[in-house]
């Protein structure tokens, strides 16, 4: 058994028993759905469990490593000098974004990851992960006195950080790797599988939230029409997303674009989820951008604070990252191999052919 | 000597305040002068304390006033935190038209949003479908106080902190040379590309692009504008870390650095006595124990 098998092992079980013992401590988590806030009312508990889970299992495997090699190398490795130098280049591209589209053409959208999804993708999930929140942090605290500074940046600093490390992965599983020329065979399956992928994310973390935490086909008879007719709307976007996709695969022969679609819808929904109680707590569910008229509009239609945040969310974030997947993944594509196979995991998240 | 500090030599700034780097007796004249330079202009007491210790006050203040809520909390950190060190700073009224200015987007936003769609029972007037509520009113005006407060915090650590300052002082304390030169990089990066931005922008024009105009002839030039922008900053890293790396960049170990800035021991009780108000509040917070939000 080779060594990195053994960190990554214990890194799992030490996450896995920080889960069991968890919620035996905090007793049988509540499954029903509030009748107020339409939430279930353990998913808070449940996240920061798995929250604390995750870091304790990372601390777990860092310390085996230590003790093994008294280095840190798998660690260190992803951050050699040319990451160090694309992290500023990253932040600085969400910031200037994120100011441009999100506070200036009022959009419903952010914009504000592009560089935080590039490092994670060439370097690896740490450096994605350290680029998101040293991102919203010098947002803060470094450029407070000039006139790029936003107060309001810091407590998304997690979210941030999400975004890089779910990037990081995907980069290494080669999501944001270019496929010319794939044969039928395997087009048509990729499809049926991404198909799949996104009808599920949609019908079971998506529709639920308007719908009061039921699911389409069961009793809807408690629910307001305008979030029956949201919901609607929500279905026949992911039905023409997902032919759109079809017709694009077909045409371009590139599977590529059907895992960058899959990925960035992934994205979404993680993000608008651990989002949307921030938001909502610290800053009554507004960020002062174009997102807000939809806040607006779903607690006209009688849903509370947290809840129209969520919604909100769940409809701007997956649109929002999966536009960003598809900009880094052209960008990618842009770049030389020369260029992107330097960094510590270039080769492995773009390949060396080029596209 | 530097044209900068000559300026602040005539400003009548005591470069005593700073302390004197190790090594600096071997420096030459022309070498100690430039890093003299270097160290933020201090003219009022507040400027001086620690850079540290502002973050410490100003992410103090913010996390109190959100985890104190209500009207009451938020503008007692307001009135007997903020402000004092405004006025000592000299710059009260520069510092309320910042904040105001920052908060103003979102508070319009924070006010349209609750006022008029939050659910309440005493309705205070109605606009065609929308009614506002006494209870719209009141949440809107707790989070757009504490908004300010948040700017107001914040905006005076900017104000009063050159951010190398922070940074240098950062890595002192044992932030790795790596994480800080980031932090510190962006600095640069961001003013160069929004320059960058301009003359793209400017040649992508004079291409004939329509920047101006209705939304969606905007969106349309958004992809000519960023696509080069963002290229043409990737292409920098090559040059630029192998100017790191010939400099030694990626030599392991600490880097010995020039320029220390004074700190105190009364200062770090300051900070230590702000890290534990503020835990004292949130666990009575939690606990139950502080009466509840006014």
């Amino acid at each position: 058994m080779s060594g990195s098998f053994i960190r990554v092992l214990i890194g799992v079980v030490a996450a896995l028993a920080v889960i069991v013992l968890g919620l035996a401590s905090v007793g049988a988590l509540d499954p029903t759905v509030d009748p107020d806030t339409f939430l279930i009312a353990g998913s808070n508990q449940f996240a920061l469990i798995v929250a604390i889970a995750l870091l304790v299992g990372f601390v777990a495997y860092a310390l085996v490593e230590y003790l093994q090699t008294r280095r840190l190398d798998s660690i260190t490795r992803q951050f050699d000098t040319r990451t160090i130098v694309l992290i500023p280049i990253a932040i600085a591209i969400n910031i200037v974004l994120g100011q441009t589209v999100g506070t200036a053409l009022k959009m419903p959208v952010y914009m504000d990851s592009i560089g935080t999804i590039l490092v994670g993708v060439l370097a690896g999930p740490i450096p994605g992960a350290l680029t998101g929140l040293l991102a919203n942090l010098i947002w803060t605290f470094v450029l407070s006195g000039t006139p790029f500074g936003s107060p309001y940046a810091w407590p998304f600093a997690i979210v941030a950080a999400e975004i890089g490390l779910l990037a990081g992965i995907f980069g290494y599983y080669g999501f944001f790797r270019s496929r010319p020329n794939t044969p039928t065979v395997p087009l048509v399956l990729g499809a049926a599988v991404a198909i799949g992928v996104l009808a599920s994310l949609a019908y079971f973390g998506i529709l639920p939230a308007y719908l009061k935490g039921a699911l389409i086909g069961s009793d809807l008879a408690t629910v307001e029409p305008f979030f029956i007719a949201i919901a609607v709307i929500i279905g026949i976007a992911v039905v023409l997303t997902a032919i759109l996709l079809v017709v694009y695969l077909f045409l371009r022969r590139d599977l590529g674009v059907a895992y960058i679609v899959v990925g960035g819808a992934i994205c979404g929904v993680v993000s608008a989820l651990i989002s949307a109680p921030i938001s909502a707590v610290v800053f009554g569910g507004v960020t002062g951008s174009g997102t807000d008229i939809l806040v607006a509009s779903f607690q006209q239609a009688g849903a509370d604070l947290q809840t129209a945040v969520l919604q909100q969310g769940l409809i701007s974030d997956p649109i929002d990252k999966t536009l960003t997947y598809i900009v880094v993944f052209a960008l990618l594509g842009t770049l030389s191999r020369r260029f992107t196979a330097r960094f510590p995991q270039g080769e492995r998240a773009v390949g060396t052919a080029e596209g | 000597m530097s044209e900068r500090s000559a300026r602040r030599r005539a400003d009548g700034i005591d470069d005593a305040t700073t302390a004197p780097p190790p090594g600096a007796d071997q420096l030459s004249e022309a070498d100690a002068a430039y890093l003299a330079g270097l160290a933020p202009a201090t003219p009022t007491a507040y400027h001086r304390q620690n850079p540290l210790t502002k973050a410490t006050a100003a992410t103090m203040a913010t996390l109190g006033a959100f985890v104190l809520g209500g009207y009451v909390g938020p503008l007692a950190i307001l009135v007997l935190g903020v402000v004092p060190g405004a006025i000592v700073a000299g710059l009260l009224g520069r510092l309320v038209r910042l904040a105001a200015l920052i908060s103003l987007p979102i508070a319009v936003s924070v006010a349209l949003v609750s006022v008029f769609t939050r659910a309440g029972e005493t309705v205070l007037f109605v606009i065609g479908p929308f009614d506002a509520t006494l209870e719209g009113v009141d949440f809107a005006a707790q989070i757009i106080v504490r908004l300010f407060v948040i700017a107001m915090a914040l905006g005076l650590f900017g104000l009063t902190t050159d951010p190398r300052a922070l940074v240098v002082d950062l890595e002192r304390r044992g932030v790795p040379p790596r994480v800080a030169f980031a932090a510190a990089a962006t600095l640069e990066t961001i003013p160069a590309m929004i320059e960058r931005a301009q003359t793209i922008q400017a040649a992508q024009r004079a291409r004939g692009l329509d920047t101006e105009g209705s939304l969606g002839a905007r969106v349309r030039g958004v992809m000519p504008l960023v696509g080069p922008v963002i290229l043409s900053s990737l292409t920098e890293v090559e040059e630029r870390s192998l100017a790191l790396e010939v400099r030694a960049f990626g030599r392991p170990g600490r880097r010995h650095l020039l320029w220390t800035l004074p700190d105190s021991g009364r200062q770090r009780l300051v900070r230590w006595l702000l890290v534990g108000l503020f835990l004292a509040v949130a666990v009575g917070r939690v606990s139950g124990s502080l009466p509840a939000p006014l």
